[in-house]
């Protein structure tokens, strides 16, 4: 951290400070795409096979069966 | 040499507790002998005034908790005693409140309560027969067996661990058991998937589940005359470090969880991690073997911020609802309905539609909407508070049906889209005070809801807070965007936004209307 040296600005302080907080911010930003993904995933797994059967109460069926288990 | 006595207990009264203390320690407060609750003489503690007769230290007063003190009235033998050495430092007859009968602390159905970690009124092990502690046990058990033929390999683990390898025995002042399981996988998005897999068999096994984030769920289980809420949290291991729901992000070897090993606990073999005594001290710190059930979890802030965004936020303000949806009554469904309600009725008859009532809350507006003749879906997350409504509705016959809906969890939603999208015909969805309840996703879904429900045409009617009016009430997550929330519904198809400005009770209020053709 050269910016950091001694005698360095309040000014570079400030700087990695919003540095850091900004890190957070788009640490935080991919993490939430975590259960997104396990969502969606999760909803494709158990709804397309049914779904592509094209059989109005197979498709009914699978979709009751999944909201049981939520 | 003497031992200085550590804490002086000088009197107790409405107020709590005059407490002078030397040290800062954990001490138990039990009413004719069961514990109540725990403190800890500084911490808990405010400082009142000096005492010249009693050295340098201020008189403390350590104030009841809130939900004790209805309970404080009468007379009773209050005790104050060390948490670790059992000294004790106060023992008297006191009387309380109006000073008439005995105090008990005891719910309903005469259960003894205690103050548990989280400053909850809650049943706990202390006052518990040991048949009620067998009960839990079997119960424990019993979803011990059911998560591992689900896949995974549980342990106990938080306070029921701390109990098995420290005593052999359920802690007194614990209030509930808890479980864990470490996955197979050391990526967020698989260990989510695999806690809803999980929760998809014992569904299908009939055990009745709640979940609160992606991977920690609660089990319910009716032992004795009790039913409790077991809580299940998922873990990891990745890179060296072990985050398990909950509390714990530490480093970490897998050695130390698998392969799993046996504690006992009130004399039964329970399953428990390779070398528990790690997964404790990452919990309850070096000092793990020295009882505190005073002892507060301090979750270090990188770990609390990887849950929340790994996790959480699948169900904002459930707690609230759920607090509220068990106080719903027979009466409360049959209130006055809303101006929102009434337009709906109005405009369902227009349009031959039926009606969604999404956030239902106690089914109020679901109910009349079902007495005027409307066929009404009431849907809410915290569908408790339906029952009453959907109790009425059989009775006088109605069109009304009840379904869960969690605007917060993609699953929920995009299933009972897709079941409403296989049978079109006009619809009115009403939401009302939903789109300030809930968090940014829960509106996305909102509108995604509104595009597969309103195929064949029909209306969003919704009303909600804005701004950031101190008298809002406490429910109101944020502030709404008003002007994003109409894009959204643009994006999900509607033809027509109108949003209207309005005043309730001397509150502002945003009226928007949605409409699919």
């Amino acid at each position: 951290m050269s910016s950091l040296r001694p005698g360095s600005s309040r000014a570079a302080v400030r700087r990695l400070e919003q540095r850091v907080a900004d890190l957070e911010a788009d640490v935080a930003e991919m993490r939430r795409h975590n259960v997104r993904l396990a969502e969606i995933v999760d909803v494709v797994q158990e709804l397309l096979v049914p779904m592509a059967s094209r059989d109005d109460e197979a498709v009914q069926k699978a979709i009751a069966r999944f909201q049981e288990s939520l | 040499m003497t031992v200085a006595r550590p804490v002086w207990v000088r009197s107790a009264d409405d107020n709590g507790f005059s407490v002078v203390t030397v040290t800062d320690r954990p001490v138990d407060v039990r009413i004719d002998g069961r514990r109540v609750w725990t403190f800890w003489t500084h911490r808990d503690t405010v400082p009142a005034a000096f005492p010249l007769d009693r050295g340098p230290w201020p008189i403390r007063t350590a104030p009841w908790p809130a939900p004790l003190r209805r309970h404080l009235d009468g007379r009773a033998r209050i005790s104050v005693v060390d948490s670790a050495t059992g000294a004790t430092y106060f023992d008297r007859d006191v009387a309380l409140g109006g000073g008439e009968g005995e105090i008990r602390v005891r719910n309903k159905k005469g259960v003894d309560l205690g103050i548990d970690k989280s400053g909850r009124l809650v049943p706990t092990f202390a006052g518990r027969s040991d048949r009620d502690i067998s009960a839990l046990l079997d119960a424990t058990e019993s979803v011990l067996a059911a998560l591992r033929s689900a896949g995974v390999e549980p342990f106990v683990a938080y306070g029921t661990l701390l109990g098995a390898v420290r005593e052999g025995k359920v802690l007194g002042h614990d209030s509930d058991a808890d479980l864990g399981y470490v996955s197979r996988y050391s990526n967020p998005v698989d260990v989510a998937r695999e806690s809803f897999e999980v929760q998809r068999r014992l569904a299908r096994d009939g055990w009745e589940i709640s979940r609160y984030s992606g991977a920690s769920f609660k089990i319910y289980v009716t032992e004795a005359d009790v039913r409790r809420g077991l809580d299940v949290f998922g873990g990891f291991l990745d890179a060296g470090r072990l985050y398990l729901m909950g509390e714990i992000g530490t480093p970490f070897e897998r050695e130390w969880i698998h392969p799993l090993g046996t504690a006992e606990l009130e004399g039964r073999a329970v399953p428990v991690p390779a070398r528990p005594e790690k997964l404790l001290e990452a919990t309850y710190g070096p000092g793990w073997r020295t009882p505190d059930p005073a002892f507060k979890f301090t979750t270090p802030e990188r770990t609390i911020r990887a849950f929340d965004d790994w996790f959480r936020g699948v169900q904002p303000g459930l707690r609230h609802w759920d607090r509220k949806a068990a106080q719903a009554s027979a009466r409360s469904a049959v209130k006055k309905p809303s101006l929102l309600a009434k337009r709906a009725a109005k405009l369902a008859r227009r349009l031959d539609a039926e009606i969604l009532d999404v956030g239902a809350g106690s089914g109020t507006d679901s109910l009349w909407l079902a007495r005027q003749g409307h066929t009404v879906t009431a849907y809410d997350f915290a569908v408790r508070g339906l029952a009453p409504a959907r109790e009425h509705a059989a009775r006088e016959d109605l069109p009304l049906d009840v379904r869960y809906l969690n605007l917060a969890d993609r699953r929920s939603v995009l299933s009972e889209g897709a079941r409403l999208a296989s049978r079109p015909r006009p619809r009115v969805v009403l939401a009302r005070h939903v789109v300030d309840a809930t968090s940014g996703l829960g509106r996305e879904s909102l509108a995604r809801l509104c595009s597969m429900a309103l195929r064949d045409g029909g209306q969003l009617l919704a009303e909600f807070y804005t701004g950031t009016d101190a008298r809002l009430p406490d429910w109101v997550l944020g502030t709404v965007d008003t002007d994003a929330f109409a894009t959204l519904l643009r994006g999900a198809g509607a033809a027509q936004v109108d949003v209207q400005e309005l005043e309730r009770k001397g509150r502002p209020i945003v009226r928007v209307v949605g409409e699919w053709s």
